[in-house]
């Protein structure tokens, strides 16, 4: 077998939307002066954290094969839980521990109805998201419940020298999930199921509970991701998961179009997520009116998708 | 070979009267089968026989109704594939389940991974292990690379080499060389060897005579889910073999009738399929029916789909009615009036969720039916659709019935329907009764005679003797890529035809020296 000569083609086939990253980041450096600043480069990391944390745990669930929108609801559900259960004056442990308890429970729910009852994972991962955000309404009754606790704010608002603590806990939980997907059997197994599923039943592995671990841990991490979210907002917004429903998606499968072609991977979907702030941040400091803004971003998701997906043919092929 | 008869330690598989169903069909009707120690003993039988079957039964991917299995002395009735597995059973199946995405290392040691305390795989101790079971089969292989870019003789090889990371004792190879180009066919024969010298028990699935007789010391042949004969290999002569597996037989109402032969209206020359297939050279008349046979793999669908510029060729070409003809993708055929009912209906013939009359008009909707630049007759269409509906015996409610609720004869009918609409005067069959009830056959059968009938060339490709030889007036016999035998069916029986799709070499001969021995 030969080895393939790489050509300007191939990177920018496979490493698509990192080029178009790359190529953005510089733009905005020279046509706005506020942009490439300390303290701009850090709020983009730090508005990018809860999605980026929520977009791990698609990825996971995305390399399997099966989709989890789940998070639109349980965002909002732990934020709503999390300001209500402070405001009744119980201890941050106590909270936080029901917190993840809620991820863990929406998690289990989707492994139940999509593993062992076989439903499409889109649609009953989007009844739980409505199931999450009918239980949020009915918790906080529409109220926006803000917190006002110094001790647990501080767990987003205080930084470790320069930099922020969101920030650590995202770049934290991508190491975890990167080296879980790439250095473990457990990842390995993940990657497997998603491309051919008769390859791991044949060897014995148990694909369902393997499975549904992977929507359990999907769900922990879309709890830890609402925790996040509300603290950075500082206070419970009705379906505070809703506004993050569409990005956190775009977010991971740009990343499908930033390392490995056609896959969903750990270092794509945080690219994906930086790339997504970067456009919201850099139209904005060129001052271009907000209500553009959007546009201009669907047309660079666009470009930066297109130029790298040639190579799909590629990949059905080899399928037989 | 020497073996104790009566040895039990000896037996190392043993089923007794083991039986498995699968809606309508009884793949397995009380089957008896016995493997001793060391031995390669061949599995042989027509397709769904149940060889396949009685492997995925004896390794637990299904399980039986009825009766034991036992390996190693013991009774496995309620262990799984990785207990069996234990026992130093690997089965190598005839689709390669492979991840294309992974290197050949991953693959081949997917589910043993080897990793360190912490539980990070070592890749170094990965590849080690890799490249250790990869040089049992070959050396031609780096274990670095992704199977994606691996040929499918290649993907085969690692498939074995993953078989072996468990140790083995018995291997079970369904139809383990029907991928393999020559070069890897050699190194599997020699892996083979070196694994017969280390008392390995071999089970072999080959639909190749050469084969069998090169490497195997049993053999057992099944005929619907039955075991007809076990016996020393050099006891049955590849005749008796062939006929063993055919058995009596059996009369099928297939509608004999010749029509006159005319012109030749289309050869192909020296076309060389990019997928599978060399020099493939031959004529169809138009009235007349031509057979093409071969077992999975010896690229009969390839050159089919070569034909009709489905998949790429690497040369040569076709004339159609006397004139060469360029054609590139399937527009091209249909404009030139080529029809193809492909094998995977479902996939590629039909839309499932869509009516009876819309996927019969799909391919003739600009030519006939619309006005104007996209404005469709619908008025025009009913009537057509309820004519053809008629006239081709269609079993379906309504015009607007989905096809996907149809049955596979019916459907097949709607894929014909929509070629004869299409005006098309060479139709090619890839495997047209596959998964159809008596009846559903019997129309189709019917159908094809008419098109021969009106003066359309029919190619039917199947790999059922039997129909092939009642409905056909030439047979072309494919095997490894080229056409190996034509034969004139009148002049032929099923025993000659499954002898050279066998791989055999010259029948009459055969007969002649094998009786010679006797």
């Amino acid at each position: 077998m030969q080895k393939q000569t790489t050509t300007l083609k191939d990177i920018i086939n496979n490493y698509g939307a990192t080029f178009a990253f790359i190529v953005a980041i510089i733009f905005f450096s020279f046509a706005s002066q506020g942009f490439f600043s300390g303290q701009n480069l850090n709020n983009i990391l730090v508005q990018s954290t809860s999605l980026g944390i929520c977009a791990f745990g698609l990825t996971f669930v995305l390399i399997t094969g099966e989709i989890d929108l789940s998070y639109g609801g349980v965002i909002g559900l732990v934020g709503a839980i999390l300001a209500g259960m402070l405001k009744d004056g119980h201890s941050i442990g106590m909270v936080t521990l029901v917190c993840l308890s809620v991820g863990l429970a929406t998690g289990l729910l989707n492994a139940i109805l999509i593993v062992v009852l076989n439903l499409p994972s889109f649609l009953a991962s989007v009844a739980v998201m409505f199931i999450c955000m009918g239980a949020e309404r009915i918790y906080n009754q529409g109220i926006t419940t803000w917190i006002r606790h110094p001790e647990i704010l501080s767990i987003v608002q205080s930084s470790v020298g320069p930099v922020p603590l969101p920030v650590v806990y995202l770049f934290a939980l991508f190491v975890i999930c990167w080296f879980l997907q790439t250095q473990t059997r457990v990842g390995q197994y993940v990657r497997a199921l998603g491309e051919n599923i008769n390859a791991v039943r044949e060897v014995g592995i148990r694909e369902k509970l393997l499975k549904s671990m992977v929507f359990v841990a999907a769900g922990l991490i879309f709890a830890f991701a609402g925790y996040i979210e509300i603290l950075r907002i500082g206070g419970a917004v009705m379906y505070a998961g809703k506004a993050l429903l569409l990005s956190v998606l775009a977010a991971c499968f740009l990343g499908t179009a930033t390392f490995k072609a056609g896959k969903a991977n750990f270092p794509g979907t945080l690219i994906g997520a930086f790339f997504l702030y970067t456009l919201l941040s850099g139209f904005t400091a060129l001052g271009m009116k907000f209500y553009l803004v959007p546009f201009a971003q669907g047309l660079i998701l666009i470009i930066s998708v297109a130029i790298s997906s040639v190579r799909r043919g590629k990949i059905e092929q080899v399928q037989f | 070979m020497n073996i104790p008869k009566d040895d039990q330690r000896n037996i190392v598989v043993k089923t007794e009267r083991v039986s498995k169903s699968f809606p309508g069909v009884k793949a397995l009707r009380e089957l008896d089968f016995e493997v001793t120690r060391g031995e390669v003993h061949a599995l042989c039988g027509e397709n769904g026989a149940g060889k396949s079957t009685l492997m995925k039964t004896i390794v637990r991917e299904y399980i039986e109704e009825e009766g034991d299995i036992f390996i190693e002395g013991q009774n496995v009735k309620d262990m799984g594939i990785r207990d069996v597995q234990e026992l130093g059973l690997a089965l190598i199946h005839q689709d390669l389940n492979l991840i294309p995405m992974q290197s050949v290392a991953q693959n081949i040691c997917l589910g043993r991974e080897p990793v360190n305390w912490f539980g990070k795989i070592d890749w170094k101790a990965m590849r080690k292990m890799a490249s250790q079971f990869l040089a049992e089969v070959t050396t031609e292989i780096d274990v670095e690379e992704l199977v994606e870019n691996l040929s499918i003789s290649q993907q085969q090889l690692v498939s074995i080499a993953r078989s072996l990371v468990t140790s083995p004792s018995i291997l079970i190879l369904d139809e383990p060389t029907a991928r393999l180009d020559q070069k890897a066919s050699d190194a599997f024969f020699a892996f083979l060897e070196r694994a017969k010298q280390k008392n390995l028990t071999v089970i072999y699935i080959s639909h190749r005579l050469e084969e069998i007789y090169r490497i195997c010391d049993r053999v057992t042949v099944l005929r619907d889910g039955r075991k007809i004969i076990t016996s020393q290999i050099e006891n049955l002569s590849q005749t008796e073999l062939v006929k063993h597996m055919l058995g009596r037989e059996i009369t099928q109402q297939v509608p004999k009738e010749r029509v006159p032969i005319g012109e030749t209206c289309l050869s192909v020359n020296s076309l060389f399929p990019k997928e599978k297939g060399e020099d493939i050279n031959f004529e169809l008349k138009s009235g007349e029916i031509l057979g093409i046979v071969g077992s999975i793999g010896a690229g009969k669908s390839e050159v089919a789909r070569a034909i009709f510029g489905a998949d790429p060729i690497r040369k040569g070409g076709i004339h159609i009615a006397g004139k060469k003809i360029r054609i590139n993708t399937p527009q091209d055929a249909i404009t030139h009036g080529l029809a193809l009912i492909p094998e995977e209906r479902r996939a590629q013939g039909l839309v499932g969720n869509e009516s009876v009359r819309r996927n019969i008009t799909l391919a003739s909707l600009k030519k006939k039916f619309c006005n104007g630049p996209s404005w469709i007759n619908q008025a025009l269409e009913i009537r057509k659709v309820r004519e053809y509906i008629s006239a081709l015996a269609i079993a379906t409610p309504t015009t607007e019935q989905e096809v996907q609720f149809l049955s596979g004869g019916t459907q097949q009918k709607v894929v014909v329907g929509k070629w004869l609409m299409s005006d098309s005067n060479i139709y090619i069959f890839d495997e047209p009764t596959k998964g159809i009830d008596v009846g559903g056959k019997y129309d189709i059968y019917k159908l094809i005679v008419d098109l021969a009938r009106k003066g359309a060339g029919v190619i039917f490709i199947s790999n059922e003797l039997t129909e092939v030889l009642s409905l056909c007036d030439r047979a072309l016999v494919m095997f490894h890529g080229r056409i190996i035998k034509e034969l004139i069916t009148e002049s032929t029986n099923r025993e000659e035809v499954l002898f050279y799709v066998m791989g055999g070499r010259d029948y009459a001969e055969t007969d002649n020296n094998v009786k010679g021995h006797h």
